[in-house]
């Protein structure tokens, strides 16, 4: 079982060429890592269709978890677009001449891809709200749910 | 052009401390939230959750700031093979959040589903036990509860006055209650009940089968009215309901259930009514032809009695005349009876012992009839005192009901004449009973009316019946009959007596 576990490891640590199997070398990563923000985007926005349909948001702890997942819905559309950014070398060219400075170099007329970029960097005040709001939900609905275990009782 | 990368630096890696607090205190809540419903699926949903964006945010956030610090060193190349497995756990991360997002839903649906069958079954359940645990007193609760329905529903059929009775759908009895037996003149339930047929007690057996069409066609017949032997011989009025039971109509068997009334008594009052009114119209109408027939009746009598003193006695013309005054005579007889009957001339009331009075009447008849073969029995009732009457017309009435018993009688029978008292001794009854072949039923509704006899043409005016009725309704009396065909017929004339002799 270790000798399976280790050979594992290795193979994720040391990938090479195999000519049995297809190789996923370049983009492959980057499809798959921006399809999961995709259909991460498209789960939260089922959530808030379940928790409006089943009317659960009239409950406060459902209503900002709800609030929890526009946020992230709208952190994951951030990401997304600034991952698509940093590959489109013909238009954008990020380079640090200083430590604590950035340089963004577009074509003529597009400089707005780089504010665009720019402000996409600050994901953060996106991602750390839907965080809190479903913090805050949870804690609401502790709160507001029964004291001790109880047999099942639908929400 | 030329940004500064602080704000870039400081909110990724203060947003990164933050994610990593902020979703571990998320998981945390989560748990607890399960902890308080393990078995609530929704709260298993939101650990799941919690479980991958804290994966998510600390491999993020843990990445970002190694990847900050790195480029605060100037070791930027060391990020490049650490950045591909950050990258690779955040999308796992969001993989999981997504897919257990997308299957919750039916999920839950499905949750759902088996709580509320486990609580149905937890119900069952309980009660199973229930049952189990008091099966025996819940048996013992409905043995009674239905031995008292029983026994009530018994009551009522064994109480009722009126007859309950169960028939098959033939028409064959089943059950019959008491007053039913009675009703019916079955002193006691017969062993072979159903060997009875029901349309067997009917007068007319053609109104049974009407009753049991309809009971057929409709399932029930509501108070129709029918006559049913009586056990003396004669018919009973009765409101008939019933019902078909079980079965439907289309099929053999079910039972039908019968309830029946008596209205012999509303029936006879109805009749007598009626033949109140009747006779108070012919009343009416021949006192207005009385009156107007005895004026010149008079003058036709006066005028011959002129003319017959001056013929002389044993001449034609003399014969004639007297012919005129007995036929005139004969004819305000009639008028004076006519106007007796219609009540336009009142009584003149007396205290009288009416055993006198029947005593007269019984010596005038022995003097005056052929009594041959014809036994006259008086049996009186001496508590009777003196009554408030017109003494010659109660004798008038006496003498009509003891001559038409001698006529009924024929030349050989027993007349009795009785005395007592009714309605606990507030009224008198002097009773004439002959054993006479009786009066036909289709001859009773009409005896009182005028100008009604069955004597032969000559023998009677048919006048006696009606004058003696309305005396006696001048006197506030009353004059009933019973007739049986073959066992003879009785008059009873009820006269009320005066407060003072009463008792009261």
């Amino acid at each position: 079982m270790k000798a399976v576990f280790v050979t594992i490891l290795l193979l994720l640590a040391l990938p090479s060429a195999a000519a049995a199997t297809q190789g996923h070398a370049g983009p492959e990563g980057l499809y798959a890592h921006q399809m999961a923000h995709l259909f991460f985007m498209f789960a939260m926005g089922l959530l808030i269709y379940w928790l409006r349909r089943r009317r659960l948001i009239d409950q406060g702890g459902w209503r900002l978890i709800q609030y929890a997942a526009l946020f992230f819905i709208l952190w994951n559309l951030d990401a997304f677009v600034v991952h698509l950014l940093e590959e489109q070398v013909d238009v954008l060219s990020i380079s640090r001449p200083e430590r604590w400075q950035m340089r963004i170099e577009t074509p003529a007329n597009w400089s707005w891809v780089g504010v665009v970029y720019y402000l996409g960097k600050l994901d953060h005040l996106i991602c750390v709200p839907a965080v809190v709001f479903l913090f805050m939900g949870l804690r609401r609905l502790i709160r507001a749910a029964p004291q001790g275990p109880t047999k099942g009782a639908l929400p | 052009m030329t940004l500064p990368f602080m704000p870039i630096w400081c909110v990724d890696v203060g947003g990164s401390i933050l994610m990593i607090v902020l979703s571990v205190g998320a998981l945390f809540s989560a748990l607890q939230l399960r902890r308080k419903e393990p078995r609530n699926i929704v709260w298993t949903y939101l650990m799941w959750v919690c479980y991958a964006l804290m994966v998510f945010a600390v491999s993020r956030s843990a990445g970002h700031i190694l990847k900050q610090v790195l480029i605060l060193m100037g070791r930027e190349e060391y990020w490049t093979p650490i950045r591909p497995y950050s990258g690779a756990i955040n999308t796992f991360s969001f993989m999981v959040v997504g897919s257990v997002t997308l299957f919750f839903e039916r999920t839950w649906t499905i949750y759902q589903g088996i709580v509320r069958d486990r609580q149905r079954l937890e119900s069952a359940h309980q009660e199973s036990i229930y049952l189990n645990q008091n099966l025996e007193q819940l048996v013992e609760e409905r043995t009674r509860a239905l031995a008292m329905s029983e026994h009530q529903y018994r009551r009522i059929f064994e109480g009722s006055k009126d007859m309950i009775l169960v028939t098959g759908r033939d028409g064959h009895l089943l059950d019959v209650n008491p007053a039913g037996l009675e009703m019916l003149g079955l002193e006691h339930r017969p062993e072979n009940l159903s060997e009875y047929h029901f349309s067997s007690f009917f007068q007319e057996p053609q109104e049974w089968q009407a009753l049991w069409r309809g009971i057929d066609r409709k399932g029930f017949i509501s108070s129709a009215e029918v006559d049913l032997k009586s056990p003396n011989g004669n018919r009973k009025r009765v409101l008939l309901s019933g019902g078909l039971e079980g079965e439907s109509s289309e099929e053999e068997g079910g039972t039908i259930h019968f309830l029946v009334k008596d209205i012999e008594q509303q029936r006879m009052m109805r009749e007598q009514m009626a033949q109140a009114d009747k006779l108070a119209s012919i009343g009416e109408l021949s006192s207005g032809i009385a009156h107007e027939i005895n004026n010149p009746l008079g003058i036709i009598l006066g005028y011959t009695q002129l003319m017959l003193r001056n013929e002389l006695e044993g001449s034609d013309r003399a014969a004639d005349l007297k012919t005129i005054e007995k036929q005139v005579r004969h004819c305000k007889s009639i008028v004076e009876d006519l106007l007796n009957f219609a009540r336009t001339s009142s009584p003149k009331k007396e205290l009288h012992d009416i055993h006198a009075v029947v005593e007269d009447v019984l010596h005038f008849i022995r003097q005056h009839s052929k009594l041959d073969g014809i036994e006259i029995r008086a049996n009186y009732d001496r508590r009777v005192g003196p009554l408030l009457m017109d003494e010659k017309k109660i004798s008038q009435v006496l003498i009509n009901l003891l001559m038409n018993a001698i006529y009924a009688v024929g030349g050989r029978g027993e007349i009795t004449v009785t005395t007592g008292m009714s309605d606990n001794g507030q009224k008198a009854v002097v009773r004439v009973h002959d054993d006479g072949p009786g009066i036909q039923s289709r001859d009773m509704a009409r005896i009182f009316d005028p100008f009604f006899t069955t004597k032969p043409t000559g023998q009677g005016t048919g006048l006696g019946l009606s004058v003696s009725y309305g005396i006696i309704k001048n006197h506030g009396g009353d004059i009933r009959v019973e007739s049986t065909p073959g066992q003879g017929t009785a008059f009873s004339i009820v006269l009320p007596i005066p407060a003072d002799f009463n008792g009261r």
